[in-house]
């Protein structure tokens, strides 16, 4: 009893709350390691290039920032409709519309010169040879903290997915971009999947920094006006407040079987949801859909996670991280 | 924030969505937008914002002005709301039609709620040498429109799809039929894709300049999300955001599907 008493006494002010968390690398220097001032990371494609986000808050408040999907090559991406909208989600299907990674280096790096926060690059393939590439292009970019490896879009044909659903193919691309990149690599994981910890050990294994779940779920609307399917593609992924569930289950069931960190996404939109994802065992976590329909998202939820703090009276809040298990 | 003054129906599931703002980062220009968050109490259905155009502002009375459609679920709740809500928008978003060239006689084309972007537009053209023409289902969805283009004294016409004003049919037939005897120098149209193809091939064809207001399923409008990317006919290819450099673009400028 006394103990608790003392403990409210000198009770925790909001200047004494540590926010930060550290992404270990794999590699031994810890030069390597992905230092965030704290767990918030963009995700990727939900944030553009950092400029459309700016005209509602300064996103260097940020622990990181992901760029939108790069290919080797410019795409143009799928045919609109692109977007279709279910109870508490979306449906996407953008197909990676990107310039590619020559005018990724030359126009959109240069534009992140003026941010102090850590920068990513998400990177697409659609061969295995592809990813060698972007990682060879990539190397040596001191715009960027490290590479997030998409082996999950679900709306490309003929890549992305189909190399995140095979645990091998998950390891050879990832000790290929392991051998080429020196930076911190992240490798971006699809939950259609039967059991995505057999993708998460392969990332691992093959030397991959840390492991990013979940990209979005193979998902589908249909117009029942026209009676077709409302996306031009078909089929696209399902992203917002809808899969958060399937994303905290899938953090916790791989955090206990892996030794690198989590980066949790999915759903997230405010900050105990930030909370449930580090509970479950995610290190950061990302914030997508809710840019879309909230841009100002980011410094609210910051906010929300340090009310949860003060509440609960945590200082650290890497201390959190998966401690529900 | 944004409240509500008024919310009435002002044609057969046509509403007029009036709004009093504290403050906006910048004056809206005719052709932009806003996007409103319909979900009310934190609900997340309908999850994404529904872009509306800006129908009428003004500065003075902290006033701008929205006509919709009740076509979904968006706008049903849109509807429902009162007086005195508060409501969450982003905006003014998006490009706006351009008004500060010298282009003699103006002709603007709406179609259905593509109207709606048309009457600021026609105000603050502030030019008597404009030609109005707009076409709907049929007379009761032109009332309003009717009136409120009538009080800024602009030649206006008429045409509905169901019984005949000025003609039986659409805008597009209605304007068509002045073209000849009554050629612009520039026009500005909006509405149903179908019409805005037909208005750009005859103006690319009889060489007269001019902008349209595409609708595009958007995502956030913000120009994060590439959902409303639209194709160009530009050398290098390269797609446009219909909610930035859109909603607003040239005859010509992107590819229209028909």
């Amino acid at each position: 009893m006394p103990e608790k008493q003392s403990k409210l006494e000198q009770k925790i002010t909001k200047a004494e709350l540590n926010l930060s968390v550290v992404m270990q690398s794999q590699q031994k220097s810890k030069q390597n390691n992905l230092n965030l001032k704290n767990p918030l990371i963009t995700a990727s494609g939900t944030c553009g290039n950092g400029q459309e986000l700016a005209n509602f808050y300064d996103i260097n408040q940020l622990g990181a920032f992901t760029t939108k999907g790069i290919t080797v090559k410019a795409q143009s991406g799928n045919r609109t409709p692109r977007i279709a909208e279910t109870s508490a989600g979306i449906i996407n299907s953008i197909g990676l519309e990107n310039p590619g990674v020559e005018n990724f280096i030359l126009e959109v790096l240069p534009e992140t010169k003026e941010y102090t926060l850590p920068i990513l690059a998400n990177i697409s393939g659609y061969s295995e040879q592809d990813f060698e590439v972007l990682a060879e292009k990539l190397e040596g970019r001191e715009e960027l903290a490290g590479i997030e490896v998409n082996l999950s879009c679900p709306n490309i044909k003929g890549g992305g997915m189909i190399f995140g659903t095979e645990p091998e193919k998950v390891y050879q691309i990832t000790k290929k971009v392991r051998e080429i990149y020196s930076g911190y690599i992240i490798v971006k994981l699809t939950p259609n999947i039967t059991d995505i910890t057999t993708t998460a050990l392969a990332a691992e294994a093959a030397g991959a920094d840390a492991v990013a779940m979940i990209n979005t779920l193979s998902a589908m609307k249909i117009d029942i006006e026209a009676q077709k399917p409302l996306l031009a593609n078909t089929f696209g992924g399902l992203s917002g407040p809808a899969v958060r569930p399937i994303a905290v289950k899938m953090v916790y069931q791989t955090f206990k079987k892996i030794d690198i960190p989590i980066l949790g996404l999915g759903g997230v939109k405010n900050g105990s949801d930030v909370i449930e994802f580090m509970l479950a065992g995610a290190t950061a976590v990302g914030i997508g859909t809710i840019n879309m329909t909230d841009p100002a998202a980011g410094p609210r939820i910051i906010k929300e996670v340090e009310e949860y703090m003060l509440k609960h009276q945590i200082k650290d809040l890497s201390s959190i991280i998966g401690t529900a298990h | 924030m944004f409240k509500i003054i008024a919310n009435r129906e002002v044609g057969p599931g046509i509403f007029q969505l009036v709004l009093n703002y504290d403050q906006l980062p910048q004056k809206p220009e005719p052709g932009q937008f806003f996007n409103i968050k319909v979900s009310q109490s934190g609900s997340d259905d309908p999850l994404l914002r529904r872009p509306f155009s800006i129908f009428d502002f003004d500065a003075a009375e902290k006033k701008v002005e929205f006509i919709y459609r009740v076509v979904g679920k968006g706008t049903k709740i849109l509807s429902e709301l009162e007086a005195e809500t508060e409501l969450d928008l982003l905006g003014p978003l998006g490009s706006p039609f351009s008004l500060n060239k010298n282009k003699g006689n103006v002709h603007l084309i709406g179609g259905g709620m593509g109207i709606a972007p048309l009457y600021y537009l026609s105000k603050e053209l502030k030019s008597s040498n404009q030609k109005v023409y707009l076409g709907a289902a049929n007379k009761a969805e032109l009332e309003f429109f009717e009136e409120k283009f009538k009080g800024l004294g602009v030649e206006l016409h008429l045409a509905a799809m169901e019984e005949k004003l000025e003609i039986k049919g659409s805008a597009l037939v209605l304007w068509l039929n002045y073209l000849e005897k009554n050629t612009p120098d520039y026009v500005y149209t909006c509405g149903p894709e179908k019409m805005l193809v037909a208005v750009e091939r005859e103006c690319l064809k009889n060489n007269i300049g001019g902008e349209l207001s595409i609708e595009k399923r958007m995502g956030c409008g913000i120009g994060v999300c590439l959902s409303c990317s639209c194709e160009t006919k530009a050398e290098d290819q390269k797609n446009k955001r219909a909610c930035v450099e859109g909603p607003v673009f040239g005859l010509g400028e992107v590819v229209l599907s028909a």
